[in-house]
């Protein structure tokens, strides 16, 4: 018995706030499955991430079967299925921002913060180990005319250097 | 130096344009308001086709078309404004979005009204939170001030306009893609038909229009027809008889990013050529322009040779490229096109959605042949043919002669042809994602050849200039077969003599 590994997991439930707002979200589509991603989006807010147990409250609020949120979660670079850091930092990679460098940025964001470049399915390997961090690549994120450009969670900044990032990194609080 | 035209842009950078309350005082909503007091919602959907409006998203079909598809007799219907822009390269409705995002809902109102529709869905892509926040800010204050509920302005009219959501996946810009992923479903586009227009969102009649489409409407219901056709040209497509309008009127955004001074949208008529173009950005950073993309990274590159085609709907597509979604990418001479490939292959390969085995493996198939050639490992190849002439012993026999060829690049050059085939523009994928892949895989090894071949010989990449690097004219075969389209007036006149 000793050797079993019981996996504790958190329940979930949403908040007053998300709560309101997820009745207000359900009123929109004539179907509720399609609520789907913006409700996932708010869970995602409120529980840093997708856990079991945010995929079984998301099936029984939308009345879908479990397996079916997990195939949406799958699907969608945004939903993260593992803890990730307080500061998600995206940095585009795609050609108009690597005709501008995005290089330089990302390596210097990678010997700053002392972490690799996490991959869909392994989160971990671009968090820092304080949990602060979450370092990852994205694809165009449509500011191709201010590249290179990173995303600091919901924040777009742009025109990077390696001392504007420094900068960036620095105002952030803890 | 061609101007600058500004109309959906015009009050961008009005201080507070975003609010209501200033919007207003820049004619805000007043066309809308025209086009309910002046005309029939059929009068609208005719209107949108005589002013020659084609799609701005991609496709660049005609939109008055589109809508006579739409059968009026089912309800409800739905429009959804496609506000996924992740074409990489592309950037302008993000600056709708979060700078006039009462613009777009004047524009959907226009639409809901013309095609008697109640509901509308913005799919937002989900990394645009400050455009998702001003624009439900902004659709907030539509509500309070009535142009949105029930009952708009007392006219009877229901008009609902909600957000939703993206989640950082590029295939839910293509319309089915969109609508699946609406649904709460993974963003797998369907076969088509049945189209959207048919059978779209929860299977009704769905409209799918691109955010700067849809700003166009105000524009065209404001100053009619006559003022929008004058903008752009027109063409003839002379595979009719008698030759049948081609119309490439009004403004485009042009996105231009890359290797110019000034990188940035600009809003100019349809139809200047790519060297004006960068002129307008301020001029080529560097010494030589060596290729550009025409319309974001889908579209097939174009050479130096190639910079006197208009960026036109028409023009590229007889160029064999395609103005899709308006994102041009400037290349100057110190860019290695294997280099490029490769960036953009590695995005097609992270974004295919996963239904058509073509697409799922060939893409990744063509990411690897190209790394493997940038990683100076390309493969090439000795083959022995019998070749028959006169051997050394002085008699008829096989010569033993050998040659070399570029394994891997014939190899690419297939598996991207075997998605979707360039030449006869067939795909073997359910979407024309696939058409996205080996366009620019095609088009850069064809176009670029020498570079290509230069880093398989030498082991590593080689960036060669200008001239060694591109293909010459007479080889190329996009130039060669390229057709110049001839103005419509022009056609007429030939014609009546
Ligand atoms: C792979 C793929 C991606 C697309 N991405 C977008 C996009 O991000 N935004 C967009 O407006 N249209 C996109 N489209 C085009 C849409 O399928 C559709 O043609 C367009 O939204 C129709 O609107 P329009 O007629 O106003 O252009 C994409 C098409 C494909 C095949
Ligand atoms: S072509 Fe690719 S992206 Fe399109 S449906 Fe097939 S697998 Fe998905
Ligand atoms: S490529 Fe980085 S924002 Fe478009």
């Amino acid at each position: 018995m000793s050797d079993e590994i019981v996996q504790i997991e958190t329940p979930f439930q949403f908040n007053e706030e998300n709560k309101q707002e997820f009745d207000e979200l359900i009123g929109r589509y004539p179907v509720k499955e399609a609520a789907m991603l913006p409700t996932l989006h708010l869970a995602q807010r409120q529980e840093g991430y997708i856990t079991p147990a945010v995929m079984r409250y998301v099936a029984e609020l939308l009345e879908v079967t479990v397996m079916k949120v997990k195939d949406v979660v799958t699907f969608y670079p945004m939903f993260f299925e593992e803890p990730v850091g307080k500061y998600v930092i995206r940095v585009c990679h795609t050609l108009p921002c690597a005709l501008r460098d995005c290089k330089v940025v990302l390596e210097h964001l990678k010997t700053k913060l002392g972490t690799d470049i996490a991959s869909e399915t392994n989160l971990a390997k671009g968090t820092t180990d304080d949990g602060k961090f979450t370092l990852m690549k994205v694809e165009c994120l449509a500011s191709c005319d201010v590249a290179p450009v990173i995303m600091v969670n919901d924040d777009l900044y742009k025109n990077l250097t390696p001392e504007k990032v420094d900068e960036i990194l620095e105002q952030l609080p803890n | 130096m061609v101007q600058e035209k500004r109309i959906l842009y015009e009050h961008l950078d009005v201080p507070n344009i975003n609010t209501f309350d200033v919007f207003r005082q820049h004619e805000g909503y007043t066309r809308f308001e025209k086009a309910i007091a002046e005309f029939q919602p059929e009068e609208l959907a005719q209107m949108v086709w005589d002013a020659g409006l084609k799609g701005r998203g991609g496709a660049g079909f005609s939109t008055g078309e589109k809508w006579s598809f739409v059968p009026r007799d089912i309800e409800p219907r739905y429009l959804c404004c496609n506000a996924d822009e992740s074409e990489p390269g592309t950037f302008s409705n993000r600056y709708v979005l979060e700078k006039n995002p009462h613009l777009l809902i004047e524009g959907i109102l226009i639409c809901c009204y013309a095609m008697g529709i109640e509901t509308t869905y913005v799919y937002i892509r989900g990394e645009f939170t400050l455009g998702k926040k001003m624009l439900d800010a902004a659709i907030k204050e539509a509500y309070e001030q009535g142009y949105l509920g029930e009952n708009v302005r007392d006219t009877g009219l229901n008009i609902n306009i909600y957000s939703h959501p993206g989640a950082g996946a590029y295939i839910c810009g293509e319309e089915t893609g969109l609508i699946e992923s609406l649904e709460g479903k993974r963003g797998q586009p369907r076969n088509k038909p049945p189209f959207p227009a048919v059978q779209g969102v929860f299977m009704k009649p769905t409209v799918v229009q691109n955010v700067e489409t849809l700003c166009n409407l105000p524009f065209i219901v404001g100053n009619g027809v006559e003022w929008y056709t004058q903008m752009g040209r027109t063409y003839g497509d002379t595979r009719f008889d008698p030759p049948k309008a081609d119309p490439n009127t009004g403004t485009k955004l042009y996105c231009i990013s890359g290797d110019v001074n000034e990188p940035g949208v600009y809003e100019l008529e349809l139809g200047l050529t790519c060297t004006e173009l960068i002129e307008v950005a301020g001029g080529l950073r560097g010494e030589e322009v060596k290729a550009v993309i025409p319309g974001g990274s889908s579209a097939p590159i174009l050479t130096h040779y190639e910079l006197d085609t208009r960026l036109d709907f028409t023009s590229l597509t007889l160029a064999k490229s395609m103005l899709g979604s308006g994102g041009i990418i400037v290349m100057n001479e110190t860019r290695n096109i294997v280099d490029c490939l490769l960036n953009i292959m590695k995005f097609y390969a992270h974004e295919s959605c996963g239904q058509c085995t073509p697409c799922r493996w060939g893409t990744p198939w063509v990411r690897d042949i190209v790394q493997r050639i940038a990683d100076g490992e390309g493969r090439q190849t000795t083959i022995t043919r019998p070749k028959f002439g006169v051997t050394e012993s002085g008699r008829w026999g096989d010569t033993g002669e050998t040659e070399e060829i570029y394994e891997d690049l014939d190899l690419l050059e297939n598996v991207a042809n075997n998605i979707a085939n360039v030449d006869t523009m067939t795909w073997n994928t359910i979407c024309v994602f696939g058409i996205a892949v080996s366009w620019p895989a095609v088009s850069y090894l064809r176009k670029f050849r020498p570079e290509f071949e230069a880093a398989i010989r030498d082991s590593k990449l080689v960036t060669l200039s200008v001239a060694e690097a591109t293909v010459p004219p007479e080889e190329n075969y996009a130039y060669q077969q390229r057709f110049i389209p001839k103005e419509f007036a022009e056609i007429q006149e030939t014609t009546e003599d």
